[in-house]
């Protein structure tokens, strides 16, 4: 029997593809992101996490400076902050050229260092956008009080931690609710994402997608896989932006 | 200048080498041999052994991570004995590098042997160990190094002897504060120390003077147990009697150089200048 298929209303938001870097060869990540970047994603998408929050160690603002200077400035670094403390590395991310700080709403409310308002008020102060994660156990209502202080809402299709897990379908319904409710609002999708999967998440209204094994398992397939990817996007969440609109209109 | 002191039915010391020149311990120096117990070299033979290879092992920490295989190809070509990765978790230090899959993909451009130091909270040296001592071991399944902080292990012994179970080699390391007999009842489980000799957590900091005193105090442990056990020094080791040429005389073997190493444009220059001041603080000569 297939889970059922849940559809948002249409929305206007831009589709970006953000593929994740955990997934690519971490002895060699500049080159990986440059093939990505060539190959058409719009974001990279760089999971930090501190041993704490999850249970795995990945990456700091050490490799994050590292990979800014390899890169240079055009590239949009979106830093998934798995981390217990999310205030600690706000400072160190945006110096190292973070440019969208996602912080996991069950650390940031857990955390006796800050609240979430002033939290969202410093990584604006270091001038990125702001993201909020909900983990699979987390209701969309715990992020309600928090929308009009953030840019994206991160819904998690898998439990944080590691890359290569299936995707979890039962999280559509948070991702409709989110849209259904905040049209304008975008919503990114991490976990389990591939070509098989993506139909699923464009429909309930996810604009944003996080892509890891998907794109980097198969050498040389990259660019069909990201194509494929906002294809089904723009297709099922009318995910074209304003440029878009315009560009259709003209054609 | 002699002078002798004499204490009422106690021996003649002869102090001609005790140079002291602040209220520090004496400096003692191996060009001086007037039978001092402290420096004469048949003596410090006895107390320091016979001197352990040398050995330079760079720090990655401050490699370019966008493309650190290459840069673990380039010290093996510079030839540098081992590669020190620095897993900082952000809790037990105020940093945060990387982690065990970073080192797994590095395994592929080197055979050099790996050493990993967990620089992290006790929650994760527990959770995470048995995969460290994986991904660090050498391109044959052989140990690589594991060392832990005694300051993170409440159950060291255990920890220790897990790493040698896994197939890992066991290290302790010590922050500098900690003093050294913090580790003596577990120098029969390891076959390094690492005696941190400036706080954890970032490259380019002053080398602390007050660690000489450690090196040699778990020195002579050693070699009074008979152990085979070599002494690392970590944290501001350059090209300087200071640094390395202290370290060496004091009993330590291997050196990780960071930023010490990767300021040379020529890091193959790098190493036989570190390795030349390191003999000669040994009491050798620079090519032996």
């Amino acid at each position: 029997m297939s889970s059922p298929i849940h559809c948002s209303k249409p929305h206007c938001c831009k589709c970006k593809i953000g593929p994740s870097m955990l997934a690519s060869d971490l002895s060699d990540l500049a080159n990986e992101a440059k093939c990505v970047l060539a190959a058409g994603c719009d974001e990279l998408h760089l999971d930090v996490m501190d041993g704490h929050f999850v249970p795995n160690i990945t990456w700091g603002s050490p490799v994050i400076k590292s990979l800014r200077k390899n890169i240079g400035e055009d590239a949009f670094f979106d830093c998934h902050m798995m981390v217990a403390k999310p205030s600690q590395w706000v400072k160190d991310i945006g110096l190292a050229g973070g440019n969208r700080y996602c912080f996991h709403l069950e650390a940031a409310l857990s955390s006796a260092d800050s609240t979430v308002p002033d939290l969202c008020s410093l990584i604006r102060s270091c001038g990125m956008q702001v993201g909020v994660a909900l983990k699979p156990g987390t209701s969309v209502e715990a992020v309600a009080p928090f929308i009009a202080l953030v840019d994206m809402v991160l819904v998690m299709t898998v439990e944080p931690g590691f890359g290569g897990q299936s995707f979890m379908p039962n999280m559509m319904p948070k991702v409709v609710s989110l849209r259904d409710s905040y049209p304008k609002l975008d919503i990114q999708v991490d976990g389990g994402l591939s070509p098989k999967t993506i139909d699923v998440a464009a429909k309930a209204g996810a604009n944003i997608i996080v892509a890891g094994s998907a794109v980097f398992k198969v050498k040389d397939k990259a660019r069909e896989v990201i194509e494929g990817l906002r294809g089904s996007v723009e297709k099922y969440g009318n995910g074209i932006g304003e440029e878009g609109e315009e560009e259709k209109e003209k054609a | 200048m002699k002078l002798l002191l004499v204490s009422f039915g106690l021996t003649l010391i002869s102090v001609e080498c005790f140079k002291p020149t602040t209220f520090a311990a004496p400096r003692h120096s191996r060009s001086c041999c007037s039978g001092c117990p402290i420096c004469c070299p048949t003596t410090l033979a006895a107390v320091y052994g016979e001197p352990r290879p040398v050995q330079i092992i760079p720090s990655v920490l401050p490699a370019d991570f966008g493309k650190l295989g290459a840069d673990c190809k380039a010290l093996e070509d510079a030839g540098c004995d081992r590669i020190q990765f620095d897993v900082m978790d952000g809790n037990f230090v105020p940093n945060l590098t990387f982690g065990p899959d970073t080192i797994r993909w590095c395994r592929q451009y080197t055979t050099l042997p790996f050493e990993t130091q967990l620089m992290v909270s006790e929650k994760c040296t527990d959770a995470m160990l048995p995969q460290f001592t994986e991904v660090t071991k050498g391109p044959n399944g052989e140990p690589g190094v594991v060392i832990v902080h005694v300051e993170a292990c409440t159950h060291l012994h255990r920890a220790l002897s897990s790493i040698r179970a896994a197939g890992g080699s066991p290290s302790v390391a010590l922050n500098p504060h900690t003093p050294p007999e913090m580790i003596e009842n577990v120098l029969d489980l390891v076959d390094h120390v690492l005696v941190m000799t400036v706080n954890p957590g970032f490259g380019g900091q002053a080398y602390i003077p007050t660690m000489t005193d450690k090196i040699r105090k778990i020195r002579k442990w050693i070699v009074d147990r008979n152990l085979d056990v070599d002494i690392e020094v970590d944290g501001g080791i350059k090209a300087t009697k200071e640094t390395i040429g202290a370290c060496a005389e004091a009993g330590a073997n291997c050196f990780i150089a960071g930023s010490g190493l990767f300021a040379y444009d020529d890091m193959a220059q790098g190493v036989k200048e570190l390795t030349a001041l390191a003999k000669e603080g040994q009491g050798l000569p620079a090519n032996a």
